[in-house]
């Protein structure tokens, strides 16, 4: 049992949170207001490490290795591969903002949720004691493998599915050789 | 002393960022990856929730399919951007109007 989860005192663990929860909150802005899309998929693995770091605080040990190991090593990979493939054309241009009004109204709403959000949990009971095995890959495996073994196979159809779906449609077809909808695009539809 | 509500609330700023990027940015990888943020920040709670009530391991659970269901995500929806740009060159969600007419 790890001694650093959420010990009462505070402590090391205090201070590994508010590292990590640092880091998540400035990735995650870099990762939404950057121009480039290839600082942005670097700025998403620094927040989806912090967020592995937050696991591991929070006991899940599994699911911390299987952030590294999905998220880190899988998807942003996958991001990476895809901005290479279209080189300077994954860029953002200009502005390209919606207008400020819709921005602030926007980001006020968002914000006024999340606060409300942080007033109604304020109060939540504190940790309990952490039964014997919590987290660990043994207990996890029970509890996927025994008490939820058909939610696993169904999401490894899923995946199946999925990954002959994504190669289907990322094989699509060329643009069309006449631009039938360059000139529809003017009229309103 | 961390509690469950400071986790409840980073998760939540953290959704909140990722809802904007979602909604105003125009580049559909950084939308993507705003999509991204969202499930993180949901996964933080759920194993957040179930470290606080730790009779069970539902929260991880249910945080474990989540991450699987953000790959199978992952793929189709880069699939999606990479047919859509080999059909018009571009990343920009404004010129996604195949469908309009």
């Amino acid at each position: 049992m790890s001694d650093l989860a959420g010990a009462p005192a505070g402590g090391m663990a205090a201070i590994a949170f508010w590292i990590a929860a640092a880091v998540a909150v400035v990735a995650a802005i870099a990762t939404v207001v950057s121009r480039r899309a290839i600082r942005s998929a670097l700025f998403l693995l620094g927040n989806i490490l912090a967020i592995a770091v937050m696991f591991a605080l929070l006991d899940a040990h599994m699911l911390a290795a299987l952030q590294v190991i999905v998220y880190a090593g899988a998807v942003v990979v996958l991001f990476v591969f895809v901005i290479m493939l279209m080189g300077t054309a994954s860029e953002s241009r200009g502005k390209g903002g919606r207008a400020p009004f819709a921005r602030i109204v926007g980001g006020a709403a968002l914000l006024w949720v999340g606060w409300v959000l942080v007033r109604s949990v304020a109060r939540l009971a504190p940790e309990a004691a952490l039964p014997e095995g919590f987290g660990t890959v043994h207990s996890m495996a029970q509890a996927l493998f025994v008490d939820n073994v058909l939610t696993v196979e169904a999401v490894s159809v899923l995946l199946l599915v999925a990954i002959v779906g994504a190669m289907t449609i990322a094989k699509g077809r060329r643009a069309p050789a006449k631009p039938a909808d360059s000139g529809a695009g003017a009229s309103d539809a | 002393m961390i509690t469950l509500g400071h986790y409840i609330a980073l998760a939540s700023v953290l959704f909140t960022i990722g809802a904007l990027g979602f909604v105003l940015r125009r580049n559909v990888l950084i939308v993507l990856m705003s999509i991204e943020l969202q499930l993180n920040a949901v996964n933080l709670v759920l194993v957040a929730a179930n470290r606080f009530h730790p009779q069970n391991h539902v929260g991880q659970t249910t945080a474990f399919f989540t991450i699987a269901i953000a790959a199978a995500e992952a793929a189709v929806g880069l699939g999606i951007v990479v047919a859509y740009f080999r059909l018009r060159q571009s990343v920009h969600t404004d010129e996604a109007d195949s469908l309009r007419h």
